[in-house]
């Protein structure tokens, strides 16, 4: 175990410099900068924050010498100002994270909650009619465009039933107390309810096809030989095969999840970090671009090394080298 | 190839008969291009009817007009965007799983590096940052989208550079090139004709998602995410601007995504007779 460990913590390091490269070729790609070229793109940049972008990244350095320059910041953990209220880029961060987290974190925790049993439901008898049905929805969720979702909640339950808020975060007089976290949790009903019909679909599918394929295994038959209960042998020996897959898949749930609260944030006007993402992508606030950009991806790989880890530790043949991921 | 469309699920037989229909739709859709650009402002915001049976936009054009004209954009961008993304995707998946080792070891850490970041940040970022054009945007879905591609083909790559044929091969002395173009590509086509299938769908998904947050195709070229961009503005007034754009688009990704179900059923799971 402790060998395994060793060698995936060792793979990350290349990684973690490649993270770090793509978001400073980001960088080289931004207007205004000497990588982007062009007078159209030069011109959408006043003089005093093309100054600034030279004195903050160095640009008139080479470019080895502006990587370490940069990488040196980010390693003090030193994420610059932003371009455009000039407050430090983590405290922008900070101020957004528990929006985007309160809608990921439900969203993620709604989507296995009733991914699993969906799954396994349909996995446990393949063909029949409840893995036809939920095949078909969920061929349909998988399908759906998050934005079009979005519009078409909006229209029903804001506009015409009026049961929820169309957009924002909190009322304008926002109660306190229970009411206020009553508030709270209907304007997050429909961005969650957005966030997490995608995840649900992948994971159900995943789920439904690692449970249909371990019913016929040997090990099942064999719980099923010693007489084990049909629910029993699906629950204790066909699901927990089935999961090894989900759990190393849930690292990479993170980064769909952010792609997705990029649109969610924007339709439903609620201040998280994809707005921010995406309000700073169009105020060319720069040194939040980067910072969100690399901030993601570490914790992916974080997320996706624990992954693979916990993989590692709930099963000898990953640690062995025999199956796992790569 | 007809008894290879014989062998597919009907749902991908009616799928494939729906894209071949669209695309159809967008060869006739110059038809529609005068009527889609006509603004009426006395016919604003009109609710679907008889004249107009997807209703009017904020400028009262036509959106059906609009709906159809806009087909030919939404269905190029993202099959050409989705060839792109699986041509990066198998050159580095194929080059990682055939030579293994330290080559593998390599391109393996690349593609973690591009799964690790979200989508639609780096999408966002390359849209926004390199002058609109149509290249933007395919190049942005194809350099972004490509690692899912490169996964999927270096799994497939090393599992036949090890099957008899290649081994064969080798032995009597075959050049690297040749095994490549010759056994390995041929062999894993049908599983990447099912990934460039799913691909499609997602590369459309992908544009219409530039498109409605505006950093995807330049005026006057407009796609269905750009017909939807308006929407949220009426969301009280004009459903039907959500709905029609939407349900076009949603019919398309999802006809792609089923012909790609059938032809994985019948290729990958279906033993590899194809």
């Amino acid at each position: 175990m402790i060998g395994y460990a060793a060698r995936r913590l060792l793979l990350a390091v290349p990684t973690l410099f490649g993270i770090a490269v793509v978001v400073f070729v980001l960088l080289h790609l931004a207007p205004g900068t000497p990588g982007a070229g062009g007078a159209d793109s030069a011109r959408r940049m006043s003089g005093k924050a093309a100054a600034e972008m030279r004195r903050l990244y160095g640009l008139d350095r080479p470019l080895p010498e502006q990587f370490g320059l940069w990488i040196g910041r980010v390693a003090r953990l030193d994420l610059g100002e932003s371009f455009v209220d000039h407050r430090p880029v983590s405290e922008r961060i900070r101020e957004a994270l528990p929006y985007t987290l309160a809608l990921n974190g439900l969203a993620l925790a709604f989507a296995l909650a009733l991914a699993i049993p969906i799954g396994v439901a349909a996995g446990a008898r393949p063909e029949g009619a409840f893995d036809r049905a939920s095949a078909a929805v969920l061929f349909a969720l998988y399908s759906l465009p998050t934005f079009w979702a979005a519009l078409l909640l909006q229209t029903l339950f804001a506009v015409q039933l009026r049961w929820l808020p169309l957009y924002g975060a909190v009322s304008d007089a926002a109660p306190t107390g229970w009411a206020g976290l009553a508030d709270r949790l209907a304007h997050l009903a429909l961005p969650v309810t957005c966030l997490t019909y995608g995840t649900l679909a992948f994971v159900a599918r995943l789920v439904r096809s690692g449970v249909a394929e371990a019913r016929t295994s040997d090990y099942v038959l064999a719980a099923r030989a010693r007489g084990a209960s049909a629910r029993r042998a699906i629950w204790g020996h066909a699901f927990p095969n089935a999961l090894l897959p989900v759990i190393t898949l849930t690292g990479l749930l993170l980064p769909a999840l952010l792609s997705g609260s990029v649109i969610v944030e924007r339709i439903f006007a609620r201040p998280g970090l994809g707005r921010l993402y995406f309000d700073s992508i169009l105020a060319r606030d720069y040194p939040v671009v980067l910072a969100l950009s690399l901030l993601s991806a570490v914790v992916t790989l974080a997320a996706t090394l624990l992954a693979d880890l916990a993989l590692a530790a709930a099963d000898p043949r990953v640690r062995d080298g025999a199956v796992g991921p790569e | 190839m007809r008894l290879f469309a014989a062998r597919l699920p009907a749902s991908a037989r009616v799928a494939g008969a729906v894209v071949v229909l669209l695309w159809i739709l967008a060869a006739c859709s110059p038809l529609f291009a005068e009527r889609a650009r006509a603004i009426r402002l006395d016919e604003r915001l009109q609710a679907p009817s008889w004249t107009h049976p997807f209703g009017t936009d904020d400028l009262g054009r036509d959106l059906l007009a609009r709906v159809v004209a806009a087909t030919p954009i939404s269905l190029a961008i993202g099959l050409v965007a989705a060839g792109v993304s699986l041509g990066i995707g198998f050159a580095v998946g194929a080059t990682a799983g055939y030579f293994g080792g330290a080559v593998d070891l390599m391109l393996s850490r690349l593609i973690e590096v591009m799964l690790c970041f979200p989508v639609l940040f780096l999408l966002l970022a390359l849209a926004a940052f390199l002058p609109p054009s149509p290249a933007t945007v395919i190049a942005a879905i194809g350099f972004t989208t490509w690692a899912g591609d490169a996964r999927y083909a270096r799994a497939e790559v090393l599992k036949i550079r090890e099957l008899d044929y290649a081994r064969a091969a080798r032995a009597m002395g075959a050049s690297t090139p040749r095994i490549l173009a010759r056994h390995l590509l041929p062999n894993a086509l049908p599983p990447l004709i099912v990934s460039a299938a799913f691909g499609v769908g997602w590369a459309i998904l992908a544009e219409a998602a530039l498109s409605f947050l505006g950093v995807g195709l330049p005026a006057p070229a407009v796609s269905w995410g750009g017909i939807l961009s308006s929407a949220p503005n009426w969301i009280v007034e004009a459903w039907w601007m959500a709905l029609f754009p939407g349900l076009a688009l949603f019919l398309t990704v999802a006809a792609y995504n089923l012909l790609a179900e059938g032809l994985r059923a019948v290729t990958v799971e279906g033993g590899r007779s194809a």
